[in-house]
């Protein structure tokens, strides 16, 4: 039994720390979300010269074949420093779903994300089906034309491909769409972690055969296996948040002054933060769990990402309400980094599951 | 990263798991199962059957005649023999006054202590809390005046442990009251048939005697029973108490409740409790992947330091909230505690047979939360050493 990182995974997390650190500042991320861009330009480039865009690809698809263990480092930095760039939708969600498939032009897609130039989104979720994304409402016809509304589709906006799940003679499908074909519409929407979704609205949509990415129990399998991965992937970014709520709050606790005094001095304050170490270190407990159990295909893979996502849906947003309170009003003001976390931790919690939706995968 | 134990820790487990199976005293066993009291003479035989296979020294070097087992075997062992339902090793000899007698002893002391420890034919208790001192362990009064070569001890110890079994304590005294209150503190061996020991029960909440009151009127201890220097008493205390921390996690015997309470839950058809049993479940997990975590950093050469509070803290919310749920299960027969037979009783009263243990359970283990450093003490241990406030 050994539980330390690689080198070579060591060295992946100090070069996204690199770039966290001198490269991402919260100023920087403000004015881009101030502004029209839903992410910055150059930091994508960054991230696909720097290899992350490829790096969880298999080696067939042009990538590293790195696993959940990379992409559970990636993603705690990432939640650490607040990053909004659209890695989850591109690389997560659509990549690795072409990546795990027979899709025949699977190749040339990936290419187009993992080099920057191409931005496909998964269109999974629907309003009326809250978490149950095996039984879709979107409905492909006989006549392969497709019906439907998917909500929350994240980066959607920016997409040139989609990947929409549907229901084509009572079996599920996967389909490849083209957001520019006649009958789509959509909304776009920013998210409370300041990323954006979009509702796309699908009126007799045409779909070639050859745009079937997967159908049947292969298509199910397929989603299934790719939101547990996502789910393990946000959990991750979770962790970086409740280690960052809990580490800022004491340095800040350190430096605010009152009553004569550091107002860490005060055993209650101690005590709050402690709490909060405590769930964190537990959080990366059950993150080394999940992301062990997915990198070795156990059949338990599920019950410890459920665990993960229900420990963090619960304590992360406590961790970050904790770090607002011990900041007093400086907590709750825009400009402070610190509030932004509460807002990551209800996106997370939110997402692909909420707390109590786990917590019934286990019980 | 590899979460897989050796094939060596593996076949280490397996001789864990044969000795649990063929050499674990049956009549032990059986009391454990059903959730029964133990005797002095079960604990004694329980203690003895390790020492025959040559475990009781777990956690010692093996020039004193221990194991010498690394820390990954240490983990297995306490882990093996939790889920196995075994009863807690008494901790006071082997793994608490030992290391200080083979760590500050002189070699008379070790020859004459060490092999009755591993042997058990001495059952030690702990005589370090006083009812004016708790917490604040370091303010403990009982005095120890030197009269030619000997010691007078007067004073008093309280929260016991198993007192009214022990042979021996060792005893935490006062030997100076001038300089700051950690001097003058002195480690002393005692011997509990000297003539002015008085051992009193204290019973608990769940009607048990499991902890006492020993007075100390005029007590006289040779010069020879002080462990180390005179004066440096509360250096050994610490040292000690480090030491104290070992399986405190408990992980293998919460993942055992688990399984039962789970069995139970499974027949009641109450979602509310089975949420809050997937939530232990998530929590057990956590606890146990955070000590193998502490083990990985301690095989690769690390020392993990405050961390190890988390364990104590977790570990201990982990087995008090076990218990709860143990009496949510037993439902309205939770208020049939203790029953016909009286307290201490192996008499079960009416209703299902979880519910009786349960009872007893939940009063018994408020005391985890408690013992061993409260768990406010290891909060103000992680906020000065890891948050460094």
């Amino acid at each position: 039994m050994n539980l330390s990182y690689t080198e070579e995974q060591i060295m992946l997390r100090e070069q996204i720390q690199k770039f966290c650190e001198s490269e991402y500042d919260f100023y920087k991320r403000e004015e881009v979300v101030k502004s029209d861009n839903d992410f910055d330009e150059n930091a994508w480039k960054l991230f696909a010269e720097q290899g992350w865009l490829s790096m969880s690809f298999s080696e067939e698809s042009g990538g590293f074949g790195f696993g959940p263990i990379e992409l559970s480092i990636l993603f705690e930095e990432f939640g650490k420093t607040l990053v909004i760039e659209p890695y989850l939708a591109n690389v997560v969600l659509a990549g690795s779903t072409l990546d795990k498939s027979n899709f025949s032009r699977k190749v040339e897609l990936i290419e187009g994300i993992s080099s920057g130039s191409m931005h496909i989104s998964l269109a999974y979720a629907e309003a009326a089906k809250s978490y149950e994304y095996l039984t879709p409402s979107t409905n492909l016809s006989d006549k392969n034309k497709l019906n439907g509304t998917k909500s929350l589709v994240l980066n959607g906006k920016n997409a040139s491909k989609l990947i929409v799940t549907c229901i084509k003679n009572n079996e599920f499908h996967l389909v490849l769409v083209d957001p520019s074909a006649e009958g789509v519409s959509f909304n776009s929407f920013k998210t409370i972690d300041e990323q954006t979704c979009a509702e796309f609205t699908f009126e007799n949509v045409n779909v070639d055969d050859d745009d079937v990415i997967a159908s049947g129990e292969e298509a199910s399998n397929l989603l299934v296996e790719v939101l547990n991965l996502a789910t393990l992937c946000v959990s991750a970014e979770a962790v970086g948040c409740m280690l960052s709520c809990y580490q800022k709050t004491v340095q800040y606790t350190k430096e605010r002054e009152q009553f004569d005094q550091p107002i860490s001095n005060f055993q209650v304050l101690q005590h709050r933060m402690v709490d909060m170490f405590i769930d964190s270190e537990l959080a990366k407990s059950l993150l080394f769990k999940a992301m062990l159990e997915v990198d070795s295909n156990s059949e338990d893979k599920y019950k410890h990402v459920s665990a993960l996502k229900a420990h963090v849906g619960k304590f992360g947003k406590l961790s970050a309400q904790n770090a607002i309170q011990l900041h007093g009003g400086m907590g709750v003001s825009e400009e402070m980094m610190i509030g932004h976390y509460l807002k990551k931790m209800v996106a997370v919690d939110a997402m692909f599951g909420n707390a109590d939706f786990h917590l019934k995968n286990i019980a | 990263m590899d979460i897989n134990f050796s094939k060596e820790d593996l076949a280490f487990r397996d001789e864990l798991r044969d000795w649990l199976a063929n050499d674990y005293p049956k009549h032990v066993k059986d009391k454990m199962d059903k959730g029964e009291h133990l005797t002095r003479q079960d604990m004694v035989d329980y203690h003895k059957a390790l020492s025959a296979k040559g475990w009781m020294g777990y956690n010692w070097p093996v020039e004193y005649g221990g194991t010498g087992w690394s820390a990954t075997q240490l983990y297995l062992f306490n882990k093996e023999f939790g889920m196995a339902g075994c009863p807690p090793l008494l901790a006071f000899g082997v793994s608490m006054v030992a290391p200080v007698i083979w760590t500050f002893g002189n070699e008379e002391q070790k020859k004459r202590f060490l092999p009755d420890i591993l042997d058990f034919n001495t059952w030690w208790c702990q005589g370090y809390s006083e009812p004016g001192s708790g917490s604040d362990l370091a303010s403990l009064k009982t005095k120890a005046v030197r009269e030619g070569d000997h010691y007078v001890v007067n004073g008093s110890k309280t929260w016991t442990t198993l007192a009214q079994n022990a042979d021996w304590i060792f005893l935490l005294v006062r030997t100076d009251s001038s300089g700051k209150k950690q001097e003058g503190i002195s480690f002393l061996l005692v011997d509990m048939k000297t003539p002015g020991i008085e051992v009193k029960p204290i019973i608990t909440i769940d009607g048990d005697h499991e902890v006492n009151s020993v007075f100390f009127t005029d007590v006289k201890v040779p010069v020879e029973n002080l462990v180390g220097e005179e004066g440096k008493g509360w250096t050994y205390a610490k040292f000690l108490l480090a030491h104290e921390r070992f399986g405190i996690a408990a992980v293998g015997a919460s993942m055992r409740a688990l399984g039962q309470l789970k069995e139970i839950v499974s027949e009641l058809d109450n979602p509310d409790l089975d949420k809050k049993v997937a939530e232990m479940e998530i929590a057990i997990s956590a606890l146990e992947m955070t000590e193998l975590r502490l083990l990985s950093d301690l095989e690769n050469g690390g020392h993990p330091g405050a961390e190890s509070s988390i364990l104590k803290i977790k570990g201990t919310e982990i087995q008090q909230g076990l218990t709860e749920l143990f009496v949510e299960a037993a439902g309205e027969y939770a208020l049939m505690y203790p029953g016909a037979g009286g307290y201490g009783s192996n008499d079960k009263p009416s209703g299902p047979e979880h519910a009786a243990v349960s009872l007893e359970r939940f009063l018994n283990f408020r005391k985890t939360s408690i013992y061993g450093g409260s768990n406010e003490i290891q909060k103000n241990i992680i906020s000065k050493f890891v948050l460094g406030v």
